[in-house]
């Protein structure tokens, strides 16, 4: 972690000092220790403060796991030893259609490189690529059945993102936060972390509030320099100056209130500055790692070249969740080479599957496995899903191509019973098969989980009340169950 | 994945063909009882005409092979079949879709029919024709027609009296009077004359008046001094980038094209500036909307009106293998249709895409008649030159192409043994071996599998350095040789002339290739090579327009009738062309006409909907709240008669924007205070929806940045050009892996006006996007108005903020050195028109005296009176 602006100390010594006008004296604890309490209490204006839900919500907030690239379902959670008994033959006389690849022309059918094992009570099998999300199976619901619309990365990551293949549409994330507010008015309601080697295709987009207000987007979390754009004031300003400055304004926007003394936007614009002034002592404390026990970090990975960057991020995700944050969005996979540093394994499956999973597989476990003995995997629910699957035909022998016409999604906490498969896909892995599961009926099942119908989170535009589902979306049964 | 069926315009053939085969088992069941329900309630979505989701439920066959969603019936479980599932109510959606429910006699027959076995007869479907017929739904005509025309926005316009209020002169003044008496309103006292300074310095030019222009204003004491400072502010340049915003929001304009590539338009700001040109010259409104729509085909068609057409193309484009997507052309047209709908009818015909208007008397007929006008369309570059300068520089690009590939050809023959070398040495390094025997072997003795790996191998490239390397000295010789040919060819090419982006009439199906077309994944979608066309319309005879068809349910696959130009139905009074044939025969007059209806005073929606928008931009609320939609969802208007008398006066005047200014700001209305408060105004429009005070509004992310620039000094006020690219840290740039940032660092060369930094689609500039940038992907109503923290982050820590803060407090320091009380007024002049008062001032000074000077500038540029127009 970088230098942080305000130390503890001198954030609450600094607060102690009060924006003039707006009551400080309930952040601060007279011990002279800043607990994170303290930044989660409530400040009067603040524009994310938590709405009712629909009904009673199984979950309070999401950590979205998105791997960038495409992940094969057919290597990792869906296994086919169908694909042993056709390799090397054509597809297209088994199937029907037109094989439609992204690149160049289809090749023959190939069986995984990678061997499958049975694991946990539920018997799941799972890859070698996962060993120790292995271990959890028995908490994970498995959704073999996730197709989507097209098979370009940015199209099919907006789907997945924001139900709809176009530009301009809110993401889930926004559509939470823009339904749920926020448990914490010291933090962004919605935190996007891009992988260490940058974003993903599609950009801002992906969590982006469309139409809705553009307070509903998420707020990108930097992996280096300040973590939130202009967080931190510049070098040679010290703490004590900003707090004139602050005292100064506050002083003077009060005078200016007198003129307007029923304008609730220029009393929530005077508040706006101390949840800023409290987000800059907030936010770093918020994700600065240090704090935790040496068995924590061991647990995401910390300790370990490979699964340091992701861990870091798991670890981050769920300090952000413990202090109120609604919705987490993490990428792993990022702009970089697109065939070795996403999961968009187009040239070399082995090599680009077995990295991507080292580096997110023990994260994954050890999150899930923190969140659990804090008593948090019951109100937080987890996904985790790429922007489609993967051909089962192979590329030159040595890759597989993108398939959106099924996928294999992860859904856990949530008090989603774990241990079970939802939907198939065919012999090949090449169709969704069993219970096909649109991107509409899997959001539809996430508002759900989150006391949400998803009929009824609407805004009003373009001369309709849109939703997030369209006018689609089936809840998926066993999910809800 | 879908399959692509076939190109637009046989697909009618196709869905007229043959019968369906169909099996007789238990005919008396089906005949009796389930055909009947089948015909009224399944076969219009599910049957000849359209197979919804891919779903075909004509025959047994069809019915258990099912569609996107799996299959549809399980012979003798119906509990397990998902037809009866959906039509009993147990699963989601509930069918059908249209139409009522089915009865529980109806449900439980279909379930007695599918649990004996689910057995079709042999019969005739419903004609094809017939329920195509019936899915394109009706005209609006007759007793219909003149029902809808009842609702308020689809009559024409016409000026009631003025209400007779005898102490106001100014007519909107009489109108708004009459609806605070009407709710018991009292009007505000009229602004200070700094406050309303301000207010028309900021609303006309979006920038603070200097203390020099505050003093010529207060100078001028003779009768008619607000009227003249009208009249200045209008004919500054910088009118026009503060208005022309406003329009460019409706445009969805930006500088790339969006989605994965988001790759640079480089000519897109000519559009802008012809926008910010066209209200700083008053461009009369009803000739703007034409030279947007048809520049291309006016009579006096000029340059300028090319560079118009930019409106229709400036949405979002994906360039990448458009051809194998050709359904994607059909979001691009309901793109046009949405922004021309919603920006200038006010009506939101998009929403008839799929169905007839679910609200508002729009048919999906209308939405493809509108979308015939448009269906012409090509978007190409359009060298601005004379036109003879401009065929010659075309012609002598083309023979130079012709001549260079040839030369490349050779080129090719040459290298093409050692590309195919080289490929072998690179498949035995890098690929496994089955990989390689499948190569090795002869065509016939490849198993299909490894004819599929063969063909996937000889795709595969070879680097140019590496063929470089390894040729004899003989073909390196004739290679440079062949090479200094091109480039001699290529140097000869005429100099690129400025270029626009324009949209005119051609033939879509002969495009050139674009980005990833070079691979043909979708033969079917492609026109056949022997089949004479072109992109551009090269004649001879005059041009035709591609044909289109009625879309069901929007399905670009599933085509029904042609059809031809037309409008909003109930919008269209007399009878006007759809068609203006050109005389030149180049282009098809249909979008000429589109645009002569959408301009006409006999169109009951575009003055109403575009003095709406100004009231809105002066007010800080439209007369009718929801800008875009004047239909029957939207807000219904706070001053109906006001709107109208406006809509008339506007057009009685020339559609003359800068006349409506003139008008709207002399009114009282305009000059009311916001700071006032009443109680019982308070309880009784709380909202101030009839306009008892003025409404202070938050400055746009533009004029936020702009302001701060004018205060501190530093702005440079050159108007149009090409776009500036302001800094952005270079961990947002370096997180994506496309789109163009020229970064350069924060400094007078990028403090230009906000107007012309660069519109990244997939990366709103920071700065504006923490201050409601809306989104840059659809036409824009009002901007929303956010009070977030980390618009305070950006205010108190943005490196940019705090430069403007210093320059700002060295500019006092060079202006009335020395002296903090002078230099505290001087602040506040700059900053805000007004003095300080004594308590602000001793404030600002224990500020001053305790830090510095640069402390208290940059409180300045936080106060909420700087950001906000009152």
């Amino acid at each position: 972690m970088k230098k942080t602006f305000w130390s503890r100390r001198s954030f609450l010594f600094e607060s102690g000092g009060g924006i003039a006008g707006l009551a400080l004296a309930h952040m601060l604890d007279r011990d002279g220790l800043l607990a994170a309490e303290s930044c989660q209490a409530a400040v009067e204006g603040n524009p994310f403060a938590p709405k009712p839900t629909h009904f009673s919500p199984r979950a309070t907030a999401v950590i979205s796991l998105f791997m960038s690239g495409g992940v094969s379902h057919i290597d990792t959670f869906d296994p086919k030893p169908a694909l042993q008994k056709y390799a090397g033959e054509p597809l297209d006389d088994k199937v029907e259609g037109n094989i439609v690849v992204r690149q160049g022309f289809p090749g023959p059918l190939m069986p995984s490189p990678f061997t499958f094992q049975k694991y946990g009570q539920s018997g799941i099998e799972v890859s070698e690529l996962f060993p120790h999300l292995a271990t959890h199976v028995d908490e994970i619901a498995f959704l073999r059945s996730v197709f989507g619309r097209s098979n370009d990365h940015v199209q099919a990551t907006y789907e997945m993102q924001t139900g709809q293949l176009r530009m301009g549409f809110p993401s889930v994330g926004a559509w939470v936060t823009y339904g749920l507010g926020s448990e914490s008015s010291s933090l962004p309601a919605f935190i996007v972390m891009n992988d260490y080697r940058g974003g993903p295709l599609g950009g801002p987009n992906d969590w982006s509030a469309g139409f809705i207000p553009a307070s509903y987007q998420g707020t990108l979390l930097r992996a280096s320099g300040e973590p939130i754009v202009d967080l931190e004031p510049p070098e040679g300003m010290t703490p004590e100056r900003q707090r004139a400055r602050l005292d100064t304004l506050a002083k003077l926007n009060e005078l200016d209130m007198e003129k307007y003394p029923g304008s609730s936007e220029l009393a929530a614009r005077i508040s706006s500055y101390e949840l800023a002034y409290r987000m800059q002592g907030c936010a770093p404390e918020a994700i600065d790692v240090s704090s935790e026990s040496k068995e924590t970090k061991k647990i995401y990975g910390l300790d370990k070249e490979v699964t340091e960057p992701f861990g870091r991020q798991c670890l981050m995700a769920r300090r952000l969740v413990e202090r109120g944050v609604r919705f987490v969005q993490l990428f792993h996979g990022g702009m970089g080479n697109q065939n070795t540093d996403t999961w968009d394994a187009h040239s070399n499956l082995v090599e680009n599957h077995r990295q991507h999973a080292a580096e997110s597989d023990l994260p994954i476990a050890g999150l899930l496995t923190d969140l659990r003995a804090r008593g948090l995997l019951d109100s937080t629910l987890i996904l985790w899903h790429g922007e489609f699957g993967r051909m089962p035909i192979s590329q030159r022998g040595v890759g597989r191509d993108h398939n959106p016409g099924t996928m294999t999604v992860l859904m856990a906490g949530a008090g989603i019973k774990g241990g079970q498969v939802i939907g198939s896909s065919d012999e090949f892995g090449y169709k969704a098969e069993e219970q096909p599961i649109s991107a509409h009926d899997f959001h539809a099942t996430i508002l759900h989980l989150l006391g949400m119908d998803h009929t009824k989170l609407t805004y009003r535009f373009n001369g309709r009340d849109m939703r997030l589902t369209d006018v689609a979306g089936t809840l998926i049964p066993q999910i809800i169950a | 994945m879908r399959t692509v069926l076939a190109p637009f315009g046989f697909g009618l053939a196709v869905l007229l063909g043959t019968a369906p085969s169909a099996l007789a088992q238990s005919p008396s069941d089906f005949t009796s009882a389930i055909r009947p329900i089948m015909e009224r309630s399944c076969w219009n979505c599910h049957g000849e005409a359209v197979q919804l989701s891919s779903l075909d439920l004509r025959t047994r066959e069809a019915a258990l092979t099912g569609g996107d969603y799996g299959t549809a019936i399980v012979p003798g479980r119906a509990e397990e079949s998902r037809l009866y599932r959906v039509v009993a109510g147990l699963e989601e959606p509930a069918m059908p879709m249209e139409g009522d429910v089915l009865t529980d006699v109806e449900v439980a027959a279909i379930r007695d029919w599918i649990n004996d076995g689910a057995h079709w007869d042999a019969g005739t479907t419903t004609a094809a024709a017939d329920a195509v017929a019936a899915l394109e739904g009706d005209e609006l005509t007759g007793a219909r027609l003149a029902e809808a025309r009842e609702y308020w926005a689809f009559q024409l316009p016409v000026q009631a009296k003025i209400p007779d209020i005898s102490h106001l002169d100014h007519p909107l003044d009489r109108f708004v009077e009459h609806a605070r008496r009407d709710k018991d309103l009292r009007a505000a006292p009229r602004a200070d004359a700094m406050t309303l300074l301000r207010r028309a310095y900021l609303d006309l030019i979006g920038l603070p008046p200097t203390p020099e222009q505050t003093e010529a204003f207060l100078a001028d004491t003779a009768p008619g001094a607000w009227e003249r400072l009208i009249d200045r502010l209008l004919a500054s340049p910088h009118y026009g980038e503060r208005w022309g915003r406003h329009w460019l929001d409706v445009a969805r304009y930006a500088d790339s094209s969006g989605f994965e590539h988001d790759r640079d338009r480089p000519n897109a700001w000519r559009y802008r500036d012809y926008v910010i040109d066209a209200f700083n010259n008053d461009k009369p409104y009803n000739r703007f909307i034409k030279e947007q729509i048809a520049g291309d085909e006016l009579d006096d068609a000029s340059d300028e009106t090319r560079i118009a057409t930019g409106f229709l193309r400036a949405g979002p484009r994906v360039l990448f293998r458009e051809k194998d997507n050709p359904e994607r052309r059909h979001d691009y047209l309901d793109d046009m249709l949405a922004t021309i709908g919603r920006g200038v009818l006010g009506l939101t015909v998009h929403c008839a895409r799929c169905h007839d208007h679910k609200f508002d008397p729009i048919a999906q007929k209308d939405y493809y008649r509108m979308q015939a006008s448009l269906f012409g369309f090509i978007e190409t570059e359009y060298p601005l030159l004379a036109p003879a300068e401009a065929e010659a520089y075309r012609k002598k690009n083309q023979e130079i192409d012709a001549k260079q590939e040839a030369l490349e050809e050779e080129v090719a023959a040459i290298e093409a043994p050692y590309r195919e070398r080289m490929l072998l040495a690179r498949l035995k390094e890098q690929f496994p071996e089955h990989v390689q025997r499948a190569v090795a072997k002869p065509e016939s003795e490849r198993t299909p599998g490894e004819q599929l790996l063969a063909v996937q191998m000889l795709s595969l490239g070879v680097p140019q350095k590496q063929v470089d390397a390894a040729l004899t000295p003989e073909d390196a010789a004739r290679l440079e040789e062949l090479s200094d040919h091109i480039d001699a060819f290529e140097k000869a090419r005429p100099e690129k002339p400025a270029m626009a982006e324009i949209v005119t009439d051609g033939d879509y199906r002969y495009a050139p290739n674009g980005f990833g077309d070079e691979i043909v994944g979708c033969p079917e979608c492609r026109i056949p090579p022997d089949e004479p066309g072109s992109y551009r319309y090269e004649g001879p005879g005059p041009y035709k327009t591609p044909p289109s068809y009625f879309l069901i349910r929007g399905d670009p696959f599933s085509p029904g009738s042609l059809m031809s130009p037309g409008f909003v139905k109930v919008a269209t009074y007399g009878d006007p062309p759809t068609v203006i044939p050109r005389p030149d025969g180049r282009t098809s007059g249909r979008r000429l006409a589109l645009a002569e209806w959408l301009a006409s005073e006999n169109n009951p929606l575009p003055a109403r909907v575009i003095v709406n928008r100004i009231w809105h931009h002066h007010f800080g609320r439209g007369i009718v709240v929801t800008l875009d939609n004047l239909g029957k969802v939207g807000e219904p208007p706070s001053h109906p008669e006001l709107l109208d008398w406006l809509a008339v006066a506007f057009m009685e005047r020339g559609w003359s924007i800068k006349a409506m200014h003139r008008l709207m700001m002399t009114s009282e209305a305009y000059r009311m205070a916001s700071a006032y408060e009443h109680p019982e105004n308070t309880e009784r429009d709380p909202e101030n929806r009839f306009l008892w005070k003025y409404r202070q509004q938050r400055l746009e992310a533009e004029i936020v940045r702009d302001s701060i620039m004018t205060v501190s000094g530093g702005i440079d006020l050159t108007v149009g050009g090409p776009p500036v690219f302001p800094y952005v840290p270079e961990e947002i740039l370096a997180s994506q892996a496309h789109g163009t940032w020229r970064n350069e660092p924060d400094g007078p060369a990028v403090w230009r006006r906000s107007v012309y930094v660069y519109r990244r689609r997939s990366l709103g500039f920071p700065f504006f996007d923490t201050f409601d940038l809306p989104d840059q992907n659809i036409t824009a109503a009002a901007r929303n108005v956010s009070t977030v923290p980390t618009q305070a982050l950006t205010l108190l820590n943005n490196p940019f903020v705090l430069r403007h803060a210093q320059l700002f407090a060295d500019r006092l320091e060079r202006e009335v050195p020395g002296d903090v009380e002078a230099q505290v007024d001087r602040a506040y002049r700059i900053a805000v028109t007004r003095l300080p008062t004594e308590k602000e001032a001793a404030i600002a000074r224990e500020l001053v005296d305790s830090g510095s000077l640069v402390d208290f500038t940059h409180v300045m540029l936080n106060l909420n009176e700087f950001l906000y127009l009152r």
